[in-house]
């Protein structure tokens, strides 16, 4: 009863502190508001607001008769209405002048379409090049234009790749055979519209397309929190060194209530101060961004998991100081070096199953990472339950060496 | 979107990220310059007699007078009786802070340990406190029983019995008056009714009723003070500890202290005190042990330490030039038991100051020292200590 009402009241101290409350909510939040201010609201929408970007095409094909001039259809395709809100086509005559406007900072981009683009069409082993320049000082927009484009000449290998398989088959093809066929296959292609094609072009079957934005803000908002949660962690336990030096520790060890239960008060704060902590972020983060966290049973472990790893790892990293004023940098380094590492996919977008994607488990905060991500995509309760499991590993070993080390200090 | 464009998010992302990491590390170093503040020097107390005794008729204080009156009827028991308490620390050599204390404090009486700074006082109220273990060995064993329950085997028992005031606060600045006294009433095992109507009576009594509301840390001095003593109040001790309450505080509070511990026995408590002010174990104790090294060197009333020096008088001379042209010569002087050399005086302790002190000029004469000044006093803790260890209190 007496540790619960220690932790209690470390609790009430923690959330007066405005330094407390400002890197706990405060900092977490307002990054990942910076984000999601950034990319727009994810919440209400699922297109980016983001200015058109104004593209120069040089469309230099000069067609052939068997399929006439191709280089066309793909300036008609980026210059379609669907296009219109992320980028403004324009046509030059020339390479030159396409260049110069991208040069001159009048157009974000160019795209050099080559003078035998069509030629290649009838002859299987031709490639020619589509040129693709963009002013090196935008990032977003000539990118999402690059990617149009590699979209659209997909398509056009399809084409390219149908008529050599067709050639192929049938023992070589006349001029009429061609026409027909890359006519026949952009009647029914209409970026899009394939019902007609003659090449059924699948794609892999796969869970249904998320929100890019939303995942990406969400697996920011789940790096902050997991980061700050072990500042939280280690800043509430060293609330034990604080009491060491003010002198109330003692003054507690003098009153009628065991060494045990005033070390069990100070822990129980710990954790109750980072579950409050994530709760509040968790709901936060749903109510302002939109944030899917994923399956509540999932939820609930990660959380769970969470609490118990920043709350342990934090007690033993308290443990290893003497006095607070070596806090700053203990924590500073240890929790930012094992903070990075252990979110290194978050922060770099580097896949889980990637060289560096071990790394994380070398530290705490990546167990959590791997956990949380995993239920916000969706990953069934099978899958997260090993990353709980090491959670709870590791934290009853933390906790153990801490309240070792702290019995023995204050023994 | 494709990957390249989460590329260019992600790394505006660490960017943000180690930024913001900075901050953290930045905040976090500036963080810990906070606890400084805690360790405040002055401190004002209000805790007079007079108004503790208003307070008495005013009724607020039946439970204590009961408590007074029960504990009137024995006087003589014991409230605490402590043995053998030995304590070496170990930090490269061996220190012996306490080596083999013992004493005996009765109910209702002041008992204080008077010694200078690095005798062992308070590495004996820590052990008595329960915060450090006596070192067993050695041909007796450890004990301390307060009011007849062992701290060392029973300590939770024990601890029930005794309310300790340490010597620098020790309370939650940033919790109201209110909430730090309604936290460690918890921690003494008050709860309901009775946590409210204690909490309720120790802010009367301490005069911060008006204030119960307001943090802590934007008390004066004086009030953390009084908050600080109430803590120790709260679940009517038995016994109360006071370590050094007065050092480093200005004389006003100081006389506001002293006048609080004689209200406190008033009420029929014990008190434990422990002081490296001579003048204030003096006026405040029933009875006093002379610690020194560790060790209780002298124990007894006032009257009965001073008895220690018998008939031997203190005289304090200045002269008029370096002493030690005359120290050898006054030391082997007949009479002279002691010789102490201050910064600007010398302080001797002779059998009869009448016989003595001719002897002395006669002696500066021959070496050519002039005597400026003479005080002859009569003999008190500061001259008992002289008497038994050779120093002075003050610079021992």
């Amino acid at each position: 009863m007496k540790s619960i009402t220690i932790a209690l009241k470390d609790l009430t101290r923690s959330f007066r502190s405005t330094f407390a409350l400002v890197f706990m909510f405060g900092i977490p939040l307002i990054v990942t508001g910076m984000f999601y201010l950034m990319f727009g609201n994810i919440k209400s929408e699922d297109t980016v607001n983001i200015a058109a970007t104004k593209v120069v095409i040089a469309n230099l094909d000069q067609g052939t008769t068997e399929t006439g001039q191709l280089g066309k259809t793909i300036e008609n395709a980026l210059s379609g209405k669907n296009l219109s809100g992320i980028m403004e086509v324009s046509t030059v005559a020339s390479q030159e002048q396409a260049l110069q406007m991208v040069n001159s900072g009048s157009a974000g981009a160019a795209i050099i379409i080559p003078a035998d683009f069509s030629k290649s069409f009838t002859d299987p082993e031709k490639t020619v090049d589509v040129s693709f320049v963009s002013d090196p000082t935008l990032t977003i927009g000539p990118q999402i234009v690059k990617s149009v484009l590699r979209q659209i000449l997909d398509v056009y290998s399809g084409i390219k790749i149908t008529i050599a398989e067709a050639m192929k088959q049938s023992g070589g093809m006349d001029q009429q055979q061609i026409t027909a066929l890359v006519q026949q296959y952009m009647a029914g292609m209409q970026f899009g519209t394939e019902s007609s094609s003659l090449v059924d072009l699948k794609t892999p079957t796969a869970a249904p397309q998320k929100n890019m934005l939303a995942t990406m803000v969400g697996s920011i908002m789940a790096g902050m929190m997991i980061f700050f949660a072990y500042f939280t962690g280690a800043n509430t336990a060293n609330s034990i060194l604080r009491e060491d030096e003010e002198g109330t520790l003692q003054r507690l060890f003098t009153t009628p209530t065991s060494q045990a239960e005033v070390l069990r008060g100070k822990f129980m704060a710990v954790g109750l101060t980072v579950l409050v902590q994530v709760i509040v972020l968790m709901v936060a983060a749903r109510l302002l961004f939109g944030i899917e966290w994923g399956a509540l049973s999932n939820l609930v472990l990660c959380v769970i998991g969470l609490v118990l790893t920043a709350s342990s790892f934090g007690i033993l990293a308290c443990s290893l100081l003497k006095t607070t004023k070596q806090s700053g940098v203990i924590f500073g380094g240890l929790l930012t070096v094992t903070g990075m590492l252990g979110m290194i996919n978050i922060f770099t977008g580097n896949p889980q199953g990637s060289p560096l994607g071990i790394v994380p488990l070398f530290t705490p905060q990546g167990w959590v990472a791997r956990a949380v991500l995993s239920t916000m995509s969706g990953d069934s309760l099978m899958k997260i339950l090993p990353f709980f499991l090491g959670m709870v590993v590791l934290s009853i070993v933390f906790f153990i060496l801490g309240v070792w080390r702290f019995q023995k200090r204050f023994a | 979107m494709n990957n390249k464009k989460l590329r260019v998010s992600f790394s505006v992302l660490i960017r943000v990220g180690f930024l913001s990491i900075i901050t953290i590390i930045l905040f976090h170093l500036g963080s810990f310059t906070i606890v400084e503040k805690y360790i405040v020097r002055k401190y004002r107390l209000d805790l007079t007699n007079s108004a503790l005794l208003a307070k008495r008729e005013a009724g607020t204080l039946v439970a204590n007078q009961k408590f007074s009156q029960k504990w009137e009827n024995k006087k003589m028991t014991l409230a605490m009786n402590v043995q053998n308490l030995r304590k070496t620390f170990r930090n490269g050599s061996s220190v012996k802070a306490v080596d083999g204390v013992s004493f005996e404090v009765k109910t209702g009486e002041i008992f204080s340990l008077l010694g200078p700074n690095g005798a062992g006082k308070t590495t004996t109220i820590s052990m008595l406190s329960g915060l450090l273990r006596p070192d067993n060995g050695g041909s007796e064993k450890s004990e301390i029983l307060i009011m007849g329950q062992s701290l060392l085997s029973d300590p939770l028992a024990a601890k029930a019995m005794i309310g300790v005031v340490p010597q620098d606060i020790a309370l939650y600045e940033d919790l109201t008056a209110l909430e730090n006294l309604t936290f460690w009433g918890k921690m003494y095992g008050l709860k309901g009714d009775q946590l409210k109507k204690r909490v309720g009576e120790v802010l009367d009594l301490i005069g911060l009723s008006d204030r119960a509301k307001d943090r802590v840390g934007k008390y004066s001095g004086g009030m953390k003070r009084r908050v600080n003593i109430g803590v120790a109040l709260l679940h009517e001790p038995k016994v109360i500890y006071m370590d050094e309450p007065t050092v480093g505080i200005d004389p006003q509070s100081r006389r506001s202290i002293l006048d609080g511990v004689l209200a406190l026995r008033n009420q029929g408590m014990t008190v434990l005190y422990t002081t490296h002010y001579m003048e204030e174990a003096e006026e405040l104790s029933d009875r006093i042990a002379i610690m020194d090294h560790g060790k209780i060197i002298a124990n007894g009333t006032h009257d009965e330490l001073i008895q220690l020096v018998g008939q031997k008088t203190k005289i304090v001379l200045t002269i008029n030039t370096a002493a030690g042209q005359i120290v050898e010569d006054w030391k082997r002087c007949e009479g002279v038991s002691n010789l102490l050399v201050d910064e600007s005086s010398l302080v001797l302790l002779v059998d009869d100051s009448n016989i003595v002190l001719p002897r002395l000029f006669e002696l500066a004469a021959k070496k050519d020292v002039r005597i400026t000044s003479v005080d002859i006093q009569e003999p008190n803790l500061e001259t008992v200590f002289l008497h038994l260890t050779g120093r002075a209190l003050r610079d021992a």
